[in-house]
């Protein structure tokens, strides 16, 4: 976990300054993501590529003026939020609001848009932007999102496993006061008792705290 | 329970298949189709996976990312047409549902209408325009008015409400998009005064107290259809026996669903936390909500293309489509009534035989003469008296 995190502070502090060498006026990138920890690592890894990057992590309310005052030239936005139904329905009243990326989808690159929505990112972006742009930026959009998730996933794995400890140490402790007996007893009777019922040692501590627990 | 005869339909090529919903009302023929064992009994080993948002459903399923999915009826007809998405051939041969939407207005509002001199509550918006003229005169905010997405039932038919009484809802009031799960709760903030959109939400305003259902989608047009089962038509091609077998399924759950007697276990499958998640209440509130939606009644799924020609009229109206576009012709490509037959043969249930329905003539039940037996049709009048007349498309 603290490798995966290391991994993460090295990649985002490695900026390919490259890609602002190519271009002057940098692309005004909005990014929608209620999700405020993924957002500031997507933020930055578009900083580093040189994009003005605008965050906006409150709900749909305002949505539609700060698009409008912001005047994005694409938008990443999360694939599950409601809130692209609202900027769909602002494309259909103004052409300056970026479009869904999809519709780009025969021009440019399908496999980068398939894996970005897959990643569970999608994309807004204003007519005339070249397909590179999309592709580069959707690319970073999807990788962060990836890493974000399998982030999140360790992260849960992590938790389950302390949940876990703390329940043996749990059941434990109550078999020490109700049997006294030491603490490498108790344990073993755990065990004993998780190997013949073919269970895990978790599901037989859970079994016997509640069981215990009763008693006291 | 209507007796099916067991279809001998082709094996379906394949068994996994992947379909998108959102979770409302009307995806329950798909859940119900997976949970009652009816995708099983027709050979389709199906996963359902819960979207965000239309844009999200369309994006999936345009991509291969999902076989199929419920859509609101205006997303194949504007794929299909490239409208504001890209240019994708959709098809549709189940209709999912009639009714189960309505308009709901804040407490402010109504007190504001309240306070005019006659009654001009129902059923047209007079009231609303007397308002909107006294806001104008009195250089006042606008009023801001929402919808579920621009392709949507909900949009044509608000539309349709306020036209009616000279209302411009490109003019005259604001008119934006609120994802219906934030409805209620933009309106207790005031950042809207009022909306168009399906149950549970306008329900939910109420229990809340937050404003009033004023008119049913079903007193604006009785019996109106809403959301499709649509799939691509690349798709559709590929995998003809498997389309038949969803199809086949789906009108098996939508019988089960229009059952009273299934109203509690619907409800209940339905709050599952991988479904609705507990938006509907178990109370007797919700049993009425499924009595108006009718899936399988008065032929609820028959992809009728005369409803497909009224959406492409109404997106005529509020210029989301040229007048040059032939729209019988797209109406015939996106809806296909030809599979309904053919799934509804081979399941024995009396069925339409013709493509399209005048609307706006029947104040109430009316026999259709179909295939396999007469068909018992429900009333189709619009509020104001109009009639529809596709001209024997």
């Amino acid at each position: 976990m603290a490798q995966f995190l290391l991994k993460l502070l090295i990649s985002n502090m490695n900026p390919q300054v490259l890609m602002t060498a190519t271009h002057t006026t940098p692309e005004r990138v909005l990014v929608i993501d209620n999700d405020a920890a993924r957002s500031a690592l997507l933020e930055q890894a578009l900083r580093d590529q040189g994009y003005d990057v605008i965050c906006r992590l409150e709900n749909t309310a305002g949505l539609i003026n700060k698009v409008e005052q912001i005047k994005p030239d694409i938008i990443i936005i999360e694939l599950d939020s409601p809130d692209r139904d609202v900027l769909e329905h602002m494309a259909t009243l103004n052409s300056h609001i970026p479009r869904p990326v999809v519709m780009f989808a025969e021009e440019g690159d399908t496999e980068t848009i398939q894996q970005a929505i897959k990643a569970g990112v999608s994309a807004y972006v204003v007519n005339g932007m070249s397909a590179d742009r999309i592709q580069s930026i959707m690319s970073v959009a999807a990788a962060r999102f990836r890493e974000f998730q399998a982030l999140r996933n360790e992260l849960n794995d992590v938790r389950t496993e302390l949940e876990d400890r703390k329940q043996v140490e749990q059941a434990k402790r109550l078999i020490m006061k109700h049997q006294k007996c030491t603490e490498e007893q108790a344990y073993s009777s755990i065990r004993k008792l998780a190997m013949d019922k073919g269970e895990p040692m978790t599901k037989v501590a859970r079994n016997i705290i509640s069981v215990l627990e009763m008693l006291d | 329970m209507t007796l099916f005869k067991t279809p001998q339909l082709p094996n379906p090529e394949r068994s996994e298949i992947e379909l998108g919903f959102l979770p409302l009302l009307d995806c329950a023929p798909l859940v119900i189709a997976k949970e009652k064992g009816f995708f099983a009994e027709n050979g389709l080993a199906v996963s359902l996976s819960k979207e965000g948002s239309w844009a999200s459903i369309r994006d999936k399923v345009v991509l291969g990312l999902l076989d199929g999915a419920q859509m609101l009826a205006g997303i194949p007809l504007a794929s299909t047409l490239g409208l504001n998405s890209p240019k994708v051939a959709m098809v549709t041969a189940f209709n999912i549902g009639l009714n189960g939407k309505a308009i709901t207005l804040s407490n402010a509002l109504l007190n504001e209408l309240d306070q005019l001199s006659t009654d001009n509550r129902l059923p047209t918006a007079e009231g609303l325009k007397q308002i909107i003229q006294k806001r104008k005169q009195k250089g006042e905010a606008r009023l801001t008015l929402a919808m579920v997405y621009h392709y949507s039932t909900h949009n044509y038919l608000l539309r349709y409400w306020l036209s009616d009484a000279g209302i411009d809802p490109d003019k005259d009031i604001n008119l934006i998009v609120v994802p219906p799960q934030q409805m209620a709760q933009s309106m207790k903030k005031g950042m809207i005064d009022g909306y168009c959109a399906g149950e549970p939400w306008n329900s939910v305003a109420q229990m809340e107290q937050i404003g009033t259902p004023i008119i049913s989608g079903y007193e604006i047009w009785n019996n109106c259809p809403d959301k499709v089962f649509a799939v691509t038509k690349t798709w559709a091609d590929n995998y003809p026996a498997t389309h038949k077998a969803i199809i086949c399924a789906l009108i098996m759950a939508a019988d089960w669903l229009d059952q009273p007697q299934h109203y509690n276990e619907a409800i209940e499958i339905l709050n599952q936390p991988d479904y609705l998640d507990n938006t509907l209440q178990t109370s007797d509130n919700d049993r009425p909500l499924l009595r108006q939606t009718h899936f399988f009644k008065y032929a609820a799924g028959y992809p009728w293309r005369s409803h497909a020609l009224w959406f492409l009229h109404q997106m005529q109206q509020c210029q989301q489509l040229g007048q040059r576009v032939d729209l019988k012709a797209i109406a015939t490509q996106v809806y296909q009534p030809e599979i309904f037959r053919e799934v509804a043969t081979q399941l024995g249930i009396p069925h339409p035989t013709i493509d399209c329905k005048p609307e706006g003539f029947h104040n109430s039940e009316w026999i259709l003469q179909g295939n396999a037996g007469a068909v018992t049709m429900g009333s189709d009048l619009f509020f104001n008296g109009a009639t529809f007349d596709p001209n024997g498309c």
